[in-house]
């Protein structure tokens, strides 16, 4: 590539492609490629989602025999493994962070569309390679994999690391794309205070991923040569330990935590000042403690060990980082709640899955502090309560911020509203489920029973039939989601380029956005929420007025 | 476009909001601090347990308003300037974007609660986690994790106690954990296992190589769960134990009893008695532990051990594991003492918790699968 093909003009327009390959399938367009991690990801959620109904179906009694246990094993590793990797990490970069993100900042595409289609082509063999470990005895420690037991098991575990490996590699690349069109492409006037906070979070998490998950790669890469060349990483024996693993991973897989809720974080920042019609409350605050957190991430892996034999000072040190985080975090919701405060409210379907967020994320972050302690963790570690509070913020947080987001912009996406009704019936019914499923969990958990395993002890029954209808429902109120998005395909009323009456840039195009994105590249003249002045922004068709029409 | 101004934001409406929170919260918070967790949730059966749950009521005390008050904001806010009919489609909202006092209101608050639970935490470890200086027990003694039993050596006994530990009411206790694998080849038999007793709110991983020491006192007398917190392979979902906390009396009859059976085994193997086995009473048992490793069926459906269907007449498999043949009082021999097999190991009888009856049983049950 020469000199002058970099300094493209700013009018310089390419024409789209003309064949349905690269159209469709070997897309350099970020919306295509968005739209092709929602469908894979949304696919993977299907069958992790069908894996998690068969476990609550062995769980229904104990001694069940719906699965034995070696596939019960299997279901809850691939489960875990299948949503934090192959749903919530890719549907929430690759796929919102592509649709969204360069739409906000004014650009045409990322800085890089050539990385941007690899990344996603080394999502789906990577889902494949897991799923297809069931041919091969799949894994069965569960997401985290810890040595020695993961050593003694089958072929599968080997390909539980190569998936992962892709997704890390992909990850790694989208990290890198992000941050380089972030910093680098924000339209002219576009200072970082005036950069919609969904950017701000994509920001941070392309940071994350782009720096921890090497991390991840190299610990599974070291697990994969200990099992495949007996190198003795983690055996005592011969001066390697266990517990490495466990540092190497949670070093990854603590900041991932965060690579798992802060998109979310930025999805909610953009849906409440839309349907509250008013600024978003704390614009620095939220900006800045998503920076916070991302570092603060790093510094925090090991209150996941608190029963692995860390020395004292080591658990009081994590304790307190831990514990600092709650201040951010508390931040940020406390920001959220205040921009409701006096606005124009409309309940919508993207901000009652907003409210589901807060109320359910809150509830997480407060038992998030109470395992920070690592006197309560101590009791609390590993059993049903971990179960309940990582579903609390990773379903809870991150699945109802994804939804927030699909609602909020399918319109931009597809051009087509979603129907409301269907769309509220889908939220109270899996706010409610949701709720039944995972609520109760906490307090089998400190009542004494402990995760991954396949039976339990009778006292536990009662709870557990209750907590696997709940999950069932839990499964069905997805059919309203899915049937909703098939008939507004056909018949949704036509959406408009700005259907909700949104300030940010994605707006002030055609919906869905045309290939280009921008006819000519806009000027920001101010920050995105200040509802009820005149859009900040020169250079965009004024005509498409920020009145809500929905 | 128009500006809503007209409508100050600390209204009356806002206030009888707050306080019906503030009294929503007030309820809450005194069911926290009056809440007997010990009658009517889990017993508190160490000293440690209390100081424990003490701290998650702190914790809960202070997290329980801040639930109120999101969640019923979040309600009230969603009534009270929800776009009511008739108002203009373009209406807009307050433009308050800022408010430095409130915000370092919510910055500092959580901060000083974050540093009080950290601070009270710290006092908290050394009481079951003993640092640096030797703590003062009575007893010193081992848990060991197998696949998938607990181990308790004691000092003064020669012979391990399997899955049931005895304990003395009121007496310091150090146990060194570990893991029994640590000799072993990780590729083929070490595994983490966790020591958890919910009623001592205490746990610990056994780890390969590592021996970590807690320390409890016992406070109530009673039978409680041990029970295995780290995935463990096939037999996780099932690796219970009991520690059995009694008077000191009681301990010491018990330890004493302990003594004399080392004893006596000393003189001589004690046979174990197959007269009067009940299959059916077997086939029960069977199904409630063996199954875990055994299937009913013929060899080759092995799980962790071999199918046992044809145990007393299969050709292809004349002898045991043992290599002696495949008799009944051979088979006992293994129900008693255990064995090593190529997958995994089969643990003795105390490890299993069976009596001599229960060999019994289980050998009659086993020979009507011989066909």
């Amino acid at each position: 590539m020469s000199v002058t093909d970099v300094e493209h003009p700013a009018s310089h327009i390419h024409p789209p492609p003309d064949t349905f390959i690269k159209k469709y399938v070997f897309s350099l367009d970020h919306k295509v490629i968005a739209v092709q991690y929602f469908l894979t990801g949304g696919l993977f959620f299907v069958l992790a989602g069908l894996l998690a109904e068969l476990m609550r179906a062995q769980l229904m009694g104990p001694n069940n025999h719906v699965l034995s246990v070696a596939t019960y094993n299997e279901a809850y590793s691939v489960h875990g493994s299948a949503m934090v990797w192959l749903v919530i990490i890719p549907v929430l970069t690759g796929g919102f962070g592509n649709l969204v993100m360069p739409l906000q900042i004014g650009a045409r595409d990322v800085a890089f569309p050539w990385l941007n289609m690899i990344s996603f082509w080394l999502f789906p063999p990577a889902g494949i390679l897991l799923f297809a470990s069931f041919l091969y005895g799949a894994p069965q420690a569960g997401w985290t994999e810890y040595p020695p037991f993961t050593l003694q098991m089958p072929f599968g575990t080997s390909m539980w690391c190569m998936a992962i490996f892709l997704i890390g590699v992909s990850a790694t690349i989208t990290g890198l794309n992000f941050l380089v069109t972030i910093v680098k492409m924000r339209a002219p006037g576009m200072t970082w205070t005036r950069t919609p906070l969904f950017v701000w979070a994509t920001g941070v998490t392309a940071f994350l991923s782009m720096i921890a998950t090497a991390n991840l790669s190299a610990a599974l890469a070291g697990l994969f040569i200990a099992r495949t060349f007996g190198v003795p990483f983690y055996d005592v024996g011969k001066g390697g330990s266990p517990v490495l693993w466990q540092h190497v991973f949670w070093f990854y897989s603590h900041p991932a935590v965060y690579i798992m809720i802060l998109p979310a974080f930025g999805i909610v920042s953009e849906v409440i000042p839309t349907f509250a019609r008013r600024p978003i409350f704390g614009y620095k605050a939220i900006a800045y403690s998503s920076a916070t957190i991302g570092l603060l991430s790093f510094m925090v892996w090991a209150h996941h060990m608190f029963t692995s034999g860390l020395q004292h000072w080591e658990q009081f040190a994590f304790m307190v980082l831990t514990m600092l985080i709650a201040v951010p975090t508390g931040i940020k919701i406390f920001s959220w709640v205040a921009s409701l405060w006096g606005g124009k409210i409309r309940l919508d379907t993207p901000l009652l899955f907003v409210f589901g967020f807060l109320s359910t994320f809150t509830f997480g972050g407060i038992t998030g502090i109470l395992l920070a302690s690592v006197p309560i963790d101590v009791h609390e570690h590993a059993s049903y309560f971990i179960v309940a509070h990582l579903h609390y913020v990773l379903f809870g947080g991150s699945v109802f911020g994804i939804f927030a987001g699909i609602y909020y912009w399918w319109p931009k996406m597809t051009g087509r509203m979603l129907d409301e009704r269907l769309g509220k019936w889908h939220f109270w019914l899996m706010f409610l489920s949701f709720n039944a499923t995972f609520l109760p969990m906490h307090w089998i958990g400190l009542h004494g029973m402990p995760r991954r395993v396949a039976t339990y002890d009778p006292m536990y029954t009662g709870t557990n039939e209750f907590v696997s209808v709940s999950a069932f429902v839990l499964g069905l109120s997805m059919l309203f989601f899915a049937y909703n998005a098939l008939v507004s395909q056909r018949r949704g009323e036509v959406a408009g380029p700005n259907p909700w009456g949104g300030r940010t840039l994605e707006w002030m195009i055609p919906s869905p956005a045309p290939y280009y994105n921008f006819k000519d590249i806009p000027i920001v003249l101010s920050g995105p929420y200040d509802y009820g002045k005149p859009l900040p922004y020169a250079n965009v068709s004024q005509d498409l007025a920020t009145v809500p029409v929905h | 476009m128009k500006q809503d101004r007209s409508q100050p934001l600390l209204d009356g409406g806002f206030w009888r909001a707050v306080i019906v929170m503030a009294i929503i919260s007030a309820v809450l918070m005194y069911v926290v601090v009056v809440f007997p967790i010990d009658r009517l949730f889990l017993p508190e059966a160490s000293t440690v347990s209390v100081d424990i749950d003490n701290l998650f009521k702190f914790s809960m005390f202070f997290g329980v308003p801040i639930l109120v008050y999101v969640n019923g904001f979040i309600i009230y806010f969603a009534i009270r300037y929800r776009l009511k009919p008739g108002e203009p489609i373009d209406a807009v909202g307050s433009s308050i974007h800022d408010h430095p006092t409130l915000e370092a209101v919510w910055t500092v608050i959580p901060g000083v609660l974050m540093v009080v639970l950290a601070v009270l935490s710290y006092f908290i470890i050394p009481m079951y986690y003993p640092t640096g200086q030797a703590t003062a027990s009575a007893v010193t003694m081992e848990a060991i994790g197998h696949k998938w039993y607990f181990e308790f050596r004691y000092p003064g006994l020669k012979d391990s106690v399997m899955n049931e530990m005895h304990l003395p009411v009121g007496v310091p206790v150090t146990l060194e954990i570990t893991s029994s694998e640590a000799t072993q080849d990780v590729a083929t038999g070490a595994v983490l296992h966790s020591f958890w007793v919910p009623e001592f709110r205490l746990k610990q991983d056994m780890i390969p190589g590592m021996v970590v020491p807690i320390h409890f006192t016992p406070s109530e007398i009673g039978t409680f769960h041990i029970v295995c917190a780290e995935f463990c392979g096939l037999g996780h979902s099932h690796m219970w134990g009991s520690v059995v906390v009694q008077s000191k009396p009681d301990f010491d009859k018990w330890y004493a009893d302990q003594q004399r059976a080392e004893a006596a085994e000393a003189e001589g193997v004690r046979p174990i008695s197959l007269q009067g086995g009940d299959a059916s009473a077997g086939q029960t048992l069977f199904n409630a532990k063996c199954v875990v490793c055994h299937n009913a069926a013929p060899f080759a459906q092995r799980k962790v051990g071999p199918g046992l269907a044809d145990l007393f007449d299969d050709p292809d498999h004349p002898d045991l594991v043992t290599g002696k043949k495949a008799s009944p009082n051979n088979v006992a021999d293994i129900l008693e003492h255990g064995a090593h097999g190529d997958i995994g190991v089969m643990p003795n009888m105390q490890a299993n918790g069976i009596t001599d009856k229960d060999i019994a049983n289980l050998v009659a049950y086993l020979q009507t699968l011989h066909k």
